[in-house]
């Protein structure tokens, strides 16, 4: 055994950086941002999601140990959702990644979903670009346990893996639209589940009808992901789905869901702050004050300040 | 359950709840983190037979305000003195400390030069755990 190569970043500062970052106010994002757009990123993203308890953490941890090999740093990024009426969050993915805990390359960070709806986190790409900044090669992202869209981590992931499990009941069915489609890798985990071999079955037929011609079969995989079986296996496909890029412009719909991201906050915000009373309205009149107290907002807004 | 008063007073705030040592009771620890929860905040668990390196590594990776431990084996002085020691290793400043478990009377005093700012039995009240906790963070 070698020693294990020093980890190339300052744990404490991307700590710090983190903080600040993920609990930025839509304001602080925007005087934060510097004036030059969007610009590629070097730093590779892997989004890992799928519906609650398929084993997505579980899965990231022995992924990790495979991407690890002659790497210098990991992050990994796990999401678990925040109580709508408490708005606190219990964070337990990293139990499941317990075997790294005495590798000094990775660093995990748990966020809360906060008022994000798409599976991750708020400011989550600033998030990411802090990472990027402070070195890391790659970044592991694991959404809340979500079924039916999946929009941010496709937008943010250079490779989406989709994760399913046997005895999950109906949820490919309501998968079907949405993630079933858009996911570059299909990992089947817990496969020595009975049902395991019909879940690959369904999946590939899903596959089919999505994308005529593709080839289906080489992006579903049968993991175990508690005895660390198919992991390989799906470090080598992700290897090969980040060689051959992106399809179309990133930095573009990158950016698209950075605004999009802000917008829907700052509206969300706009809407809390009015009186109660102001929905005694007709429809037409609440939309257009709406629109016009955004504008006034707009009018207000100095991004130098 | 946690009562009105204490309500989103910890709301924002990060705070990791582990459990060193080598006892394996971890009901404790899980009641007072969804307590913890309830009141807002955002809490890290990382489940039993921590070893103090690895949640001194956590708390700085998490960067949380506080850190809640759970000891049931007697040992609480040398375990509380070994996470204090690592953190400062790490180049962490000294966060809050929590304690819960059966805590001799007797040890207060040391506990509290070791920087723990609450001890906690199962006899305590959540409200008065998240009362306190909520106090030594603001
Ligand atoms: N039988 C079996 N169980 C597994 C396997 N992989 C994970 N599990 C178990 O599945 C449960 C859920 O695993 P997690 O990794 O927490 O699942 P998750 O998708 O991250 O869950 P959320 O973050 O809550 O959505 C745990 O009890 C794991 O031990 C596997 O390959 N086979
Ligand atoms: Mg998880």
């Amino acid at each position: 055994m070698t020693a294990p190569l020093q980890p190339t970043f300052d744990r404490l500062r991307v700590s710090k950086e983190l903080s600040r970052v993920a609990s930025a106010t839509v304001e602080e994002i925007l005087h934060g941002a510097g004036a030059e757009p969007e610009r590629s990123r070097r730093m590779r993203v892997i989004g890992i999601t799928g519906a609650p308890g398929v084993g997505k953490s579980t899965l990231i941890g022995r992924l990790a140990r495979s991407r690890l090999k002659g790497a210098r740093s990991l992050a990994i990024v796990a999401i678990d959702p925040t109580s709508p009426c408490t708005r606190g969050s219990l964070l337990g993915d990293r139990i499941r990644m317990e075997d790294l805990g005495e590798d000094p390359r990775v660093f995990i960070r748990s966020l809360p979903s906060g008022t994000s709806e798409d599976g991750l986190t708020d400011n989550v790409a600033e998030v990411l670009d802090v990472l990027e900044g402070s070195g890391f090669d790659e970044a592991l992202l694991e959404t809340v346990g979500v079924g039916q869209t999946a929009q941010g981590v496709r937008t943010l992931a250079d490779v989406e893996v989709l994760v399913l499990a046997p005895g999950a009941g109906d949820h490919i069915q309501a998968m079907k639209a949405g993630v079933m489609e858009t996911a570059d890798i299909h990992v089947v985990n817990k496969a020595e589940q009975p049902g395991a071999e019909r879940l690959v079955a369904e999946v590939l037929g899903v596959r089919r009808r999505a994308r005529a011609g593709a080839s289906a079969a080489a992006t579903v995989i049968q993991v175990r992901a508690g005895e660390s079986t198919g992991v390989e296996q799906l470090s080598a496909a992700l290897d090969e789905r980040l060689a051959a890029g992106a399809a179309v412009d990133m930095q573009r719909v990158r950016q698209r869901y950075r605004v999009q991201q802000l917008v829907q906050r700052r509206l969300q915000e706009t809407l809390d702050q009015l009186p109660v009373t102001t929905w005694d309205a007709s429809l037409p009149d609440n939309y257009l004050a709406v629109l016009r107290r955004l504008h006034a907002e707009a009018r207000q807004f100095n991004p130098s300040k | 359950m946690t009562d009105a008063s204490t309500h989103g007073s910890l709301r924002g705030r990060r705070i990791l709840i582990a459990k060193p040592g080598l006892d394996g009771h971890d009901v404790g620890a899980k009641v007072i983190a969804l307590a913890l929860r309830d009141a807002g905040a955002d809490v890290i668990y990382t489940g039993l037979r921590k070893s103090p390196g690895y949640i001194a590594r956590v708390a700085v990776d998490e960067d949380v305000d506080a850190v809640g431990l759970s000891i049931l084996s007697g040992s609480h002085k040398e375990l509380v003195e070994e996470i204090v020691e690592q953190l400062k290793a790490l180049g962490a400043r000294q966060v809050p400390i929590f304690v819960g478990g059966t805590i001799p009377e007797a040890d207060l005093p040391e506990l509290d030069r070791l920087g723990v700012k609450g001890v906690f039995t199962s006899a305590m009240k959540l409200d008065d755990v998240v009362a306190a906790v909520t106090e030594a963070l603001v």
